[in-house]
């Protein structure tokens, strides 16, 4: 216990201070965690408690996750939407997936790293879009876009790694059954949820607390993921109040999910080997191939490269959901690999997001030397 | 002028107004509640950006609505154009110490400036359309209504120290 309290603590000086500067808090909660866990100090060890309170925090980051998304407003964008989405998720993914297994790891390994290096962090890249003053942009909607693409693909990936380890069939089956279940209850309980979540008193918070701590405990109990069930169950409430249910689960989702994160840097463990070269190559490349992608989406989306360069800086760094899936079907090694191209990826991104405009209006100038440049903002 | 309006996850809601002058104005409503304003000059590359509170923002829109006329000595016009162009001032106050202790009757304010005082705010309290017998002290908020003229006159009846 008294482990989790020295661990609060510091997360919540490194909150003030990273605030304060306006920096990514994700990478020092993980590093801090390394500093304080298994491949640091020792000061702190995993414990029932601190597993189930970093449980809450993966569940309601990704009911959160389920809350956004509604399927009506991706329809209207289909075509930032779509090619965006498979420009980014084509490239990122194939390079992760060759370079992770060119360095050794298995195919399973693989699989789960390259969904890490594929995915960026949708909290990191809407805070940058926000903080830098950059909303104004044509790229930010495009980066908006592409996020909830990512989010969508996180759900594949997670219901393609849990099938693999039981019978894919029967789960499908099953979530079927739980799905259309769900869409009876918003259906016909639209009315009563609505009234009930508006209300004044602690009833509304409380409800959202224990019916998704009860959704992921009863998927337990019937052999399915939590994961897949709480974004369900969150997608399933989006269409009737999302934003008063966003406004009850707010708190549990940061709360908890920063105790998910130190945690999850407690439980990095290099006694494996501290495999340097595979953490540089991985981060250099996870770096490299969102600009490989960011500039081809550039040119197709926006018909300049220059764009590109933009989308690039403000989508580099990888977070919450990269941590997610390390923690959900990472090997020891794996979560190693991972939690370092986190802590590195979202460190240059932030840095390369404050400072994008130079960073494009010199790609351009280096493209067309005799053309004057065009800049990259809507005009 | 062309308005368009979108929803972005995890961002909030975007009005974006091109006007006919080709200028770019763009409001964001951010899910925290604030509101960021970009404004961007037609052959401009990089935007402006104001971040407001909502209240910020709600009196800025008061101003760009023209019905009201603010300036930072708090006054307020307003020109009914229907009724043959009535205009009304209003003017908010602090109270000093030469009027502190004294009711809006002793004061005659109303029989030497045509001024009526409509509203008094002391601390968190308001009193709107005091009694004659009200008296002030000093640092109570009054708000005045009048012609430009008649609060002119209440300035230099009643407000030069």
């Amino acid at each position: 216990m008294e482990g989790l309290v020295i661990a609060l603590f510091i997360c919540l000086v490194l909150l003030i201070i990273t605030k304060y500067w306006s920096w990514p808090v994700i990478p020092f909660y993980i590093l801090a965690g390394i500093a304080l866990g298994t491949s640091g100090l020792k000061l702190v060890a995993p414990d029932a408690i601190s597993a189930f309170l970093s449980e809450l925090g993966l569940i309601f980051l990704l009911f959160y996750m389920g809350l956004e998304i509604k399927p009506d407003r991706i329809l209207s964008n289909q075509k930032t939407f779509f090619s965006s989405g498979i420009i980014d998720l084509n490239i990122n993914l194939v390079i992760g997936f060759v370079a992770s297994y060119a360095l050794g790891f298995s195919l399973q390994e693989s699989l789960v790293i390259a969904s890490a290096f594929f995915i960026s962090s949708t909290a990191m890249a809407v805070a940058s879009l926000i903080e830098n003053k950059k909303l104004l942009m044509r790229e930010s909607e495009t980066i908006v876009w592409m996020m909830v693409f990512e989010d969508i693909v996180l759900i594949i990936f997670l219901t393609l790694l849990s099938t693999s380890m039981s019978n894919p069939l029967f789960l499908i089956g099953k979530l079927a059954a739980v799905l259309f279940l769900f869409y009876v209850v918003t259906r016909y309980g639209k009315r009563w949820i609505q009234k009930v979540i508006n209300r004044e008193d602690e009833l509304p918070v409380f409800l959202t607390f224990s019916a998704v701590i009860c959704i992921a405990f009863v998927s337990q109990a019937i052999g399915l993921p939590e994961t897949l069930m709480v974004i369900a169950f969150g997608a399933a409430l989006a269409s009737t109040d999302p934003r008063s249910f966003e406004l009850q689960a707010r708190p549990f989702k940061d709360v908890f999910l920063i105790i998910f994160f130190v945690f999850f840097g407690i439980g990095v463990d290099f006694s494996g080997g501290f495999p340097l070269f595979v953490i540089v190559a991985i981060s250099a490349l996870a770096i490299a191939s969102k600009l490989v992608s960011g500039l081809i989406i550039g040119r197709v989306v926006h018909g300049q490269a220059g764009s590109g360069v933009e989308i690039w800086a403000n989508t580099i760094g990888r977070g919450e959901f990269s941590i997610a899936l390390a923690s959900l079907y990472g090997s020891a090694v794996v979560s190693a690999a991972i939690a370092a191209m986190v802590i590195i990826t979202s460190v240059i991104g932030s840095f390369t997001a404050k400072y994008s405009g130079t960073f494009s209006r010199l790609f351009d100038k280096a493209r067309n030397k005799n053309k004057p440049s065009n800049g990259t903002m809507v005009n | 002028m062309a308005l368009r309006s979108i929803n972005l996850p995890g961002i909030g809601t975007k009005y974006e107004l091109v006007t006919d002058k080709n200028d770019t104005v763009a409001i964001f409503f951010l899910k925290n509640g604030n509101i960021q304003m970009y404004t961007l000059p037609h052959e401009g590359q990089t935007p402006c950006v104001a971040e407001l509170t909502p209240s910020e923002a709600r009196r800025l829109g008061a101003i760009m609505t023209g019905a009201i006329m603010e300036s930072d000595q708090e006054s307020v016009e307003i020109a009914f154009s229907a009724l043959s162009d009535l205009r009304i001032s209003i003017h908010t106050y602090m109270i000093g110490k030469s009027m502190a202790g004294r009711g809006i009757e002793d004061l005659q304010i109303r029989a030497k400036t045509g001024v009526t005082i409509i509203a008094i705010s002391r601390g968190d309290k308001n009193v709107v359309n005091p009694s004659p017998d009200f008296v002030f002290k000093e640092g109570d908020a009054v708000v005045a209504i009048g012609e430009t003229d008649q609060l002119r006159n209440f300035e230099r009846e009643y407000m030069v120290e």
